[in-house]
C-alpha cells in the first residue's frame, strides 16, 4: 500500500500522470454507485482495480474516497476487498473522510458471511485514527464472542490494534480479561494463539504503570498455563508453536523432575520441518537446564545433530541465522562442535554472507585435535577465492594461531602466505605475524627472516605498511636492512598519506636509532624534521615529543619508548560476559544475528515482551551512565580486529602503564553500565530513585578523583561483634569491579519469614529496611515473585567492604545470598547480620 | 515469537517497492525503498550482503527471488529465522498462484497479492500459510467466485493443512525418495567432507481425510521390533518431519503416521553422515604447454555398480577466463564452452556403472598477458547427475498404507533417486 506522499516519485510518460484520470474515475464510479443493473458489479472491479493500480504505483487518488465508499455497498466479496484496502490506506491521512467508512464496515461486521464479518472487523481496526475509537469497541466485542472462529482470530488482534490506538480504551473496557478467557477457553487453536500474542504484548506495555498487568504477565509463566500450553503444542500452527515455546522458555519448573518432563514432551519437536520452530526448542531446553550443568552438556550433545541439519539443508539465508546462533553456543560450550568442523567448510557458491560465519565458526572450534585440518582448509581459500574471503581466511588462520598452544605448523602457514605474492595475501599476513610476534617473541627468528626478504614497495595497505614498520623498528638488531628500508620509507614521508603509517614510522626509527645509532641517526633527524613539519596533529605533536625527549637525555628516551617488553598472554576479550549472557538470554532472535542485546537496536517502545529485569546485569544502578554514549563505545567494544589501532602504541608508555592500561578503565567503565542501561530504563519508571543515591554520585566523584578523606585504617583488634558505616559509599563502578575482580567468601541460602514475604511487594520496602541496618543497596530489579538485589556495606572504623547478591523468591519463600569480601575473614559474621537484619523484614 | 514485523515488501531488482503491505504502521515504504535501493547499489554484488540488515532503528530482512526481493522490515528485536523461512514461505504461497513469482506475475496480480498479504499475516505476526489453504478463500481468478465465501474449514479446525470434502475420482499417491549427495575433494585428491541429505517428496491425490502409515526399513524400528536386520536395514540421523506427522508417535514406537496434506509436500528429511564413496570420480590434469596452450586432460569414473546408470551428467571445468579456441575431443558426450562461467562443460546424457570416459582439452591463450593479472579464482570441477532407482542411504519403503473411512483403495507409487547436491572436486 503506497501512501500517497509517494507521488513525488519520477514517472514513466507511459504511466498516466494522474490528474485526469483520477478525475474520470470519480465521475463513472458515481456513475455505478446507485445502479442496480445486473452485471454492474464486474464494471466495478474493473474500476476498482484501477484505483489500487493508481494507488499502487504512488498515485494520491484519495479524492475517489467517498465514490468508493458509496460503491461498497454490494454482495461482491473481491471488491469488498479492494474497498478495505483502499480505505485502510487513506483513512490516516483523510480522518474526516475515514468517518464516512465506520458506517458500513460496521454494518459488514454483522454480515451474515463470516468471512466478510472477520475482514470488515480487521480493516475496522486497522483504521488507526484515534478519535474513531469509540466506534471499534462494540464490533470488536461482538467479534470477540462470534461463532466462528476467522472472526474470533481477527477480532484478537484487533484488541492488540486496539490497544495501540488507544491503551485506555482497551484497558477500560476490560478487553484483555475477555482474551485471557478466550487463551483458555477457545476451541481454536490460532485464537488462543493469538491471545496469547496480543496478551504478552498488552501486559509487558502495562507492567510497567500497573501492577495488576505485572502480575498478569507474570501469570502467563505460570505453572498451569505454561502447562495448558505444552499440553496443546501439537493443534498449533508452527509460526504459533514459536509463540508458545518462547514462552515456554521463561518459565522457571519447580524441579528437576519437572525439567525433565517438559523436555521430553517437547523433544519431537527437534524433528520438526520448521527450522523456526526447532531453534525455540532448543532455546527451551538451554534454558531449562542452565542450572543443571551435566544436563546442560547432555542438551548441546542433543541439539547439534539438528543444528547442522538446518545449517547444510534449507535455504542460505536460515543458515545464515542458524550458523549465527551456532556461533554463540560455540563462544559457551566451544567443546560441542569440535569434530564436526567439516560441516563448516566452505561451498564454492555459497553466499560471502554464510562463508564468513564458516570462518568464524572454523575459528571458534579449532582445539588441539583439529587445528592442522582447519587451517590446511582455511589457506585452499586463502589462495582460492575471492578476495573479502580470503582476507578473512588469513585473518581466521592468525586467531587461531593466537588462541593455539602449539603454533608451529600455523607460523609455517603464515609465512607460506607471505611468499605467495600476492598483494592482499602479504598485507594480511603481515598484520598477522606482528601480532604473533607481540604474543611468541620466540618466533622473531623464523618470521623476522621472511619479513625482511618483503620489498616495503610491494605493500600498500596502512594496516599492513604499519605492521611492517613495527616490526622493522622492534627487530631492526636482526634485520640488516632495517636502518636502510626506513630510511627510504623516509625519504617518501610527504607520499605517505596514512597518519597510522608516519606515526609508526616516527617510533620505529627512534627503536632502530636506539640499536644501531651511527646507521640511524641521519634517518632519524629527517623522520623528526618531517614529522614537526606534518599537518596531523598527532604526528606532529609525537615528533615534537621524541624531539624534546632526545634533547633531554637520550636514555630516558630509550626507557620511554623502547622499555623492554612482556609477550601479550591474552588478547582483550572485546565483549563482556555479562553482554554474552544477555545475549543468550535473547537466543533466537536478532540479538544473536547483531551479537548484541537487545536494547542497543530497538527503541524502548519496541522493546518485545518479556525482557525481564531480574536477569543478570539487568540492574538499575544509581549512577547516571549516559545512555547516548554507550552505543558508540560499544562499537569500540565490538571492534574484533586483532590490530591495535593508532591510540594504542604501547611502546610510547613506561612500563608502568603496561599494555592496555590506557584504554582499559574506559572499557570497564562503559561495557558494566551499557549492560545495565536497558533496565535503568526500565526501572526507573516503577522505581523511585534511592533517597541515598544522591550523596553516592557526588562522593563517588570525589572517589574517582582519589579525595576521598580516608579515615586512617585503624590497626585495633576486630571487635567482637561486627559493626558497619552507617554512611557507607561506594560507586556503581566500583561496585561492578569488585564484584568481579573478588572470590566469592559465602554463599547461602535460607528462609523468608512470611511477614518479609508479605511485605515484598517492590523492591523499595526491602531496601528502606536494609538501610536502616546500613547495609546499602546498590542495585534491584524483579517483579514479584522473583527479585534481586545487589547489596553493599562498610566496616564501621575501617574501608572494607562487604558486597552482596542476593536472590529473593517470594512464591518459595527462599532466599540465596552470595557474599565477596575485602576482608574474607569476617565474612561469616557480616552474614549472620545480614541475615538477622533480613529476617526482621516486615515485622515492624 | 521475540517480536513482529512492521511491513512487508515486495521489490523490484533495483529495491523500489512493487508492493508493500503496512502490519504496524511504524515503518513507511518510502523510508524502506530509500534504504534498500541504496543498500543494493552499493554493492556490486547484493547476493553477498547479509540476509539481515539495520538501518536506523530498523532491521531490514530479505531474501531475493527472480527479480523479486522479498523483504520483512520490524522495529523490535524479532525472531530472524523465523521471519527469514516465513518468507521463504510467501515465495511458495506466491509460486503456487502465479506459478512463478517474478515482477511481472506480481504487477498482473497485484489484487490477489494484496488479499494473500493480509490473510498471511495480521498485525506482523504470521498466520496461514499453508498455500492450499489460503487457496480456499482466496481464488486466483475472481470473477469465477459466484458462491458467497466461507472461511474453510482447515482454517478452524486441528488438522490445519487439510479441508475436509476433498474428492478426487482416481485415489493416488506419489512418494519420490530423492537422496542428494554432497561431496567435497580438495586437491590431493581426499575427500574432506562428504554428506547425504535426503528427502521423501510425496504429492497426493486422495479423497477425504485419510490415514497415511508408511513402513521404512529404519534400523531402529527393526531391532525394536526384534528382527534381525540382513544388512538391509539403515540408520538415519536426524529426521525432520512435515508438521502433519505425529512425532510422538514416532517417538514412542517409530511409525511415520500422518494425515497428508494436498497436492504436494516433504514427507520427510533426514541427513546421513557417513563417508560415501564419490560416486563419480573426476580427475582433471592441466598442462601449460607454452605461455600460449593449455590442455586438459579429464578421467570421469562411475563408482556405482554396473546395474545403475547416471543420466544428465554434467561436468563442469574451469578454464581460465582469457582463454580462447577450444578444441576439445571426448569418448563419450558432448562438451560445450560457456565462456560466460569461464568453463568447459562436459554433457554425458547416460554413464553407467563401472565406466571411465576421457576429455582432452585445448586453448589457446594470449600469449600478451595483464600487466596486473586479475587475482585467480580458482573453481573446482563441479558435477551434476542424476541416479535412478538408486539410493546411497539403502532407503527402502517397505510399505505405505492409506486408509480412508468410505474405504476407497489408494495407489502407491514409489520412486527412487539420487542426484548430485554440493559435488566439487578441487583442482590440482
Amino acid at each position: 500500500m503506497a501512501p500517497p506522499a509517494q507521488s513525488q516519485r519520477t514517472q514513466s510518460p507511459s504511466q498516466p500522470s494522474g490528474k485526469g484520470e483520477v478525475s474520470d474515475l470519480k465521475t463513472q464510479l458515481r456513475q455505478l454507485a446507485g445502479s442496480r443493473a445486473p452485471g454492474v458489479d464486474d464494471s466495478k472491479r474493473e474500476l476498482f482495480k484501477k484505483v489500487i493500480s493508481y494507488m499502487t504505483i504512488g498515485i494520491d487518488v484519495s479524492s475517489v474516497f467517498g465514490e468508493m465508499v458509496m460503491c461498497s455497498v454490494t454482495p461482491d466479496i473481491v471488491l469488498k476487498k479492494m474497498c478495505y484496502l483502499y480505505v485502510g490506506n487513506y483513512a490516516k491521512v483523510n480522518p474526516d473522510l475515514a468517518l464516512l467508512t465506520i458506517n458500513f464496515l460496521q454494518r459488514d461486521c454483522k454480515d451474515q458471511d463470516p468471512m466478510i464479518r472477520g475482514l470488515a472487523l480487521r480493516s475496522l481496526c486497522s483504521l488507526r485514527v484515534a478519535n474513531l475509537v469509540e466506534y471499534l469497541v462494540g464490533p470488536l466485542g461482538l467479534g470477540l464472542k462470534d461463532s466462528n472462529s476467522y472472526v474470533r482470530t481477527v477480532a484478537v488482534f484487533g484488541v492488540l490494534k486496539l490497544y495501540h490506538i488507544s491503551a485506555s480504551t482497551c484497558i477500560d473496557e476490560e478487553f484483555p480479561v475477555t482474551l485471557k478467557h478466550l487463551m483458555l477457553n477457545d476451541p481454536d487453536a490460532q485464537v488462543v494463539a493469538n491471545c496469547l500474542t496480543a496478551l504478552q504484548e498488552i501486559w509487558s506495555a502495562e507492567a510497567s504503570n500497573s501492577e495488576d498487568a505485572s502480575r498478569e504477565r507474570e501469570a502467563l509463566i505460570s505453572k498451569p498455563v505454561i502447562y495448558y500450553f505444552l499440553n496443546r503444542m501439537r493443534v498449533f500452527s508452527e509460526w504459533a508453536q514459536c509463540t508458545v515455546l518462547e514462552l515456554v522458555s521463561k518459565y522457571v519448573p519447580s524441579d528437576n523432575n519437572e525439567i525433565f518432563d517438559i523436555m521430553n514432551l517437547l523433544e519431537d519437536r527437534l524433528q520438526h520441518a520448521n527450522g523456526a520452530v526447532v531453534l525455540a526448542t532448543i532455546k527451551v531446553f538451554l534454558h531449562l537446564t542452565l542450572s543443571m550443568n551435566d544436563v546442560h552438556q547432555q542438551v548441546y550433545e542433543r541439539i547439534k545433530a539438528p543444528l547442522l541439519t538446518l545449517v547444510s539443508s534449507g535455504s542460505p539465508e536460515q543458515s545464515y541465522a542458524v550458523l549465527s546462533h551456532l556461533h554463540l553456543l560455540v563462544m559457551r560450550a566451544p567443546f560441542i562442535f569440535a569434530s564436526d568442523y567439516k560441516h563448516f567448510y566452505c561451498q564454492y557458491n555459497e553466499p560471502s554472507y554464510v562463508k564468513k560465519l564458516k570462518l568464524e565458526m572454523l575459528t571458534a572450534v579449532a582445539n588441539e585435535s583439529n587445528t592442522y585440518e582447519i587451517v590446511t582448509e582455511l589457506c585452499e581459500y586463502a589462495a582460492n577465492v575471492d578476495i573479502p574471503i580470503a582476507r578473512e581466511s588469513i585473518r581466521a588462520v592468525g586467531k587461531i594461531a593466537l588462541q593455539q598452544y602449539d603454533v608451529n605448523a600455523i607460523v609455517d602457514r603464515l609465512l607460506q602466505f607471505l611468499e605467495m605474492e600476492k598483494d592482499y595475501v602479504t598485507a594480511e599476513a603481515l598484520v598477522l605475524v606482528k601480532d604473533l610476534l607481540r604474543k611468541y617473541p620466540q618466533w622473531s627468528q623464523d618470521c623476522i627472516a621472511v619479513v625482511g626478504s618483503i620489498s616495503s614497495n610491494n605493500v600498500q595497505e596502512p594496516k599492513a605498511k604499519a605492521a611492517l614498520i613495527w616490526m622493522l623498528g622492534e627487530y631492526s638488531q636482526e634485520m640488516h636492512d632495517a636502518p636502510y628500508i626506513l630510511e627510504s620509507l623516509i625519504e617518501n614521508w610527504d607520499e605517505e598519506h596514512s597518519a597510522e603509517v608516519r606515526l609508526h614510522l616516527l617510533t620505529a626509527v627512534m627503536k632502530c636509532f636506539f640499536k644501531r645509532a651511527p646507521e640511524t641517526q641521519k634517518a632519524l633527524g629527517d623522520a623528526l624534521s618531517a614529522g614537526l613539519a606534518d599537518f596531523h596533529q598527532d604526528v606532529h605533536d609525537r615528533a615534537l615529543f621524541y624531539y624534546r625527549l632526545l634533547q633531554y637525555n637520550v636514555s630516558v628516551a630509550e626507557s620511554v619508548v623502547n622499555p623492554p617488553k612482556q609477550a601479550v598472554s591474552v588478547f582483550a576479550d572485546t565483549q563482556s560476559s555479562e553482554i554474552k549472557d544477555r545475549i543468550f538470554d535473547e537466543f533466537n532472535s536478532l540479538s544473536v544475528v547483531y551479537q548484541k542485546p537487545s536494547y542497543m537496536f530497538t527503541d524502548k517502545e519496541h522493546r518485545g515482551p518479556f525482557e525481564f529485569s531480574d536477569e543478570l546485569g539487568n540492574l538499575s544502578i544509581g549512577a547516571e551512565a549516559a545512555e547516548n554514549v554507550a552505543p558508540s563505545l560499544m562499537v569500540e567494544a565490538n571492534d574484533k580486529d586483532l590490530l591495535l589501532s593508532t591510540s594504542e602504541e604501547e611502546e610510547i608508555k613506561g612500563p608502568a602503564y603496561n599494555g592496555s592500561a590506557y584504554s582499559a578503565p574506559l572499557y570497564d567503565a562503559s561495557s558494566p553500565s551499557v549492560s545495565s542501561l536497558s533496565t535503568q530504563s526500565e526501572l526507573a519508571i516503577s522505581n523511585p530513585i534511592l533517597s541515598g543515591n544522591a550523596s553516592q554520585s557526588s562522593f563517588a566523584i570525589d572517589d574517582l578523583l582519589g579525595l576521598v578523606p580516608a579515615s586512617a585504617p585503624a590497626p585495633a583488634p576486630l571487635p567482637p561483634q561486627l559493626k558497619l558505616n552507617s554512611k557507607a559509599a561506594l560507586d556503581p563502578g566500583t561496585f561492578q569491579q569488585k564484584w568481579r575482580q573478588l572470590s566469592l567468601a559465602l554463599s547461602q541460602d535460607f528462609t523468608i519469614s512470611p511477614q518479609g514475604v508479605a511485605a515484598l511487594t517492590t523492591p523499595q520496602t526491602l531496601l528502606r529496611h536494609m538501610q536502616g541496618h546500613s547495609i546499602h543497596c546498590i542495585a534491584s530489579g524483579g517483579q514479584s515473585p522473583n527479585f534481586k538485589f545487589f547489596f553493599f556495606a562498610q566496616k564501621a572504623e575501617e574501608p572494607s567492604n562487604y558486597l552482596v547478591e542476593c536472590i529473593i523468591n517470594t512464591s518459595s519463600a527462599k532466599a540465596q545470598i552470595k557474599i565477596k569480601a575485602d576482608d574474607q575473614t569476617t565474612s561469616q559474621a557480616f552474614s549472620d547480620l545480614f541475615q538477622s537484619a533480613l529476617s526482621k523484614f516486615g515485622l515492624s | 515469537m521475540a517480536g513482529a514485523a512492521s511491513a512487508l515488501f515486495l521489490l523490484d531488482i533495483k529495491g523500489r517497492v512493487l508492493i508493500w503491505r503496512d502490519y504496524r504502521g511504524d515503518v513507511s515504504s518510502v523510508q524502506a525503498e530509500r534504504f534498500f535501493t541504496k543498500f543494493i547499489e552499493k554493492e556490486d554484488d547484493p547476493k553477498s550482503q547479509d540476509p539481515v540488515v539495520y538501518d536506523s532503528g530498523v532491521t531490514y530482512m530479505f531474501i531475493q527471488h527472480n527479480n523479486v526481493y522479498l523483504m520483512a522490515a520490524s522495529r523490535q528485536n524479532c525472531n530472524a529465522a523465523s521471519l527469514l523461512l516465513f518468507l521463504h514461505r510467501l515465495v511458495d504461497v506466491f509460486k503456487y498462484y502465479f506459478e512463478e513469482l517474478e515482477e511481472e506475475s506480481l504487477r498482473d496480480n497485484f489484487v490477489v497479492v494484496y488479499e494473500l498479504l493480509d490473510e498471511i499475516m495480521d498485525f506482523g505476526f504470521p498466520q496461514f500459510t499453508e498455500a492450499k489453504i489460503l487457496s480456499e478463500f482466496i481464488k486466483t481468478d475472481a470473477y469465477k467466485m459466484e458462491v458467497t465465501q466461507r472461511p474453510p474449514m482447515a482454517v478452524t479446525n486441528a488438522v490445519s493443512w487439510r479441508s475436509e470434502g476433498i474428492q478426487y475420482k482416481k485415489n493416488e499417491v506419489f512418494l519420490d525418495v530423492v537422496e542428494s549427495v554432497n561431496i567435497l575433494v580438495n586437491s590431493n585428491g581426499q575427500i574432506i567432507r562428504s554428506d547425504v541429505v535426503g528427502a521423501l517428496k510425496m504429492r497426493t491425490y486422495l479423497s477425504g481425510m485419510p490415514e497415511c502409515k508408511l513402513g521404512l526399513n529404519d534400523k531402529v524400528l527393526l531391532e525394536a521390533q526384534g528382527r534381525t536386520s540382513k544388512g538391509k536395514a539403515i540408520d538415519l540421523d536426524d529426521i525432520k518431519f512435515h508438521q502433519c506427522v505425529r512425532l510422538a508417535r514416532f517417538e514412542n514406537d517409530r511409525t511415520i503416521s500422518f494425515i497428508p496434506p494436498d497436492g504436494a509436500f516433504d514427507l520427510m528429511t533426514y541427513r546421513l553422515s557417513t563417508q560415501v564413496k564419490p560416486l563419480i570420480w573426476v580427475e582433471a590434469q592441466v598442462e601449460k604447454h607454452s605461455r600460449s596452450r593449455i590442455e586438459i586432460t579429464v578421467k570421469a569414473r562411475s563408482q556405482y555398480k554396473d546395474r545403475s546408470t547416471a543420466t544428465n551428467v554434467e561436468i563442469e571445468l574451469p578454464v581460465p577466463s582469457d582463454a580462447t579456441n577450444p578444441n576439445v575431443r571426448t569418448s563419450m558426450g558432448s562438451a560445450a564452452y560457456a565462456p560466460e562461467n569461464d568453463a568447459l562443460v562436459w554433457k554425458i546424457k547416460s554413464f553407467p556403472g563401472n565406466k571411465e570416459y576421457m576429455l582432452r582439452a585445448e586453448f589457446s591463450l594470449p600469449s600478451i598477458t595483464a600487466e596486473e593479472p586479475a587475482p585467480e579464482r580458482k573453481a573446482p570441477i563441479r558435477v551434476k547427475f542424476e541416479i535412478p532407482y538408486f539410493t546411497v542411504s539403502g532407503i527402502q519403503v517397505r510399505y505405505l498404507k492409506i486408509i480412508e473411512k468410505s474405504g476407497y483403495h489408494a495407489l502407491p507409487w514409489v520412486r527412487y533417486i539420487t542426484k548430485a547436491g554440493e559435488y566439487e572436486l578441487r583442482l590440482m
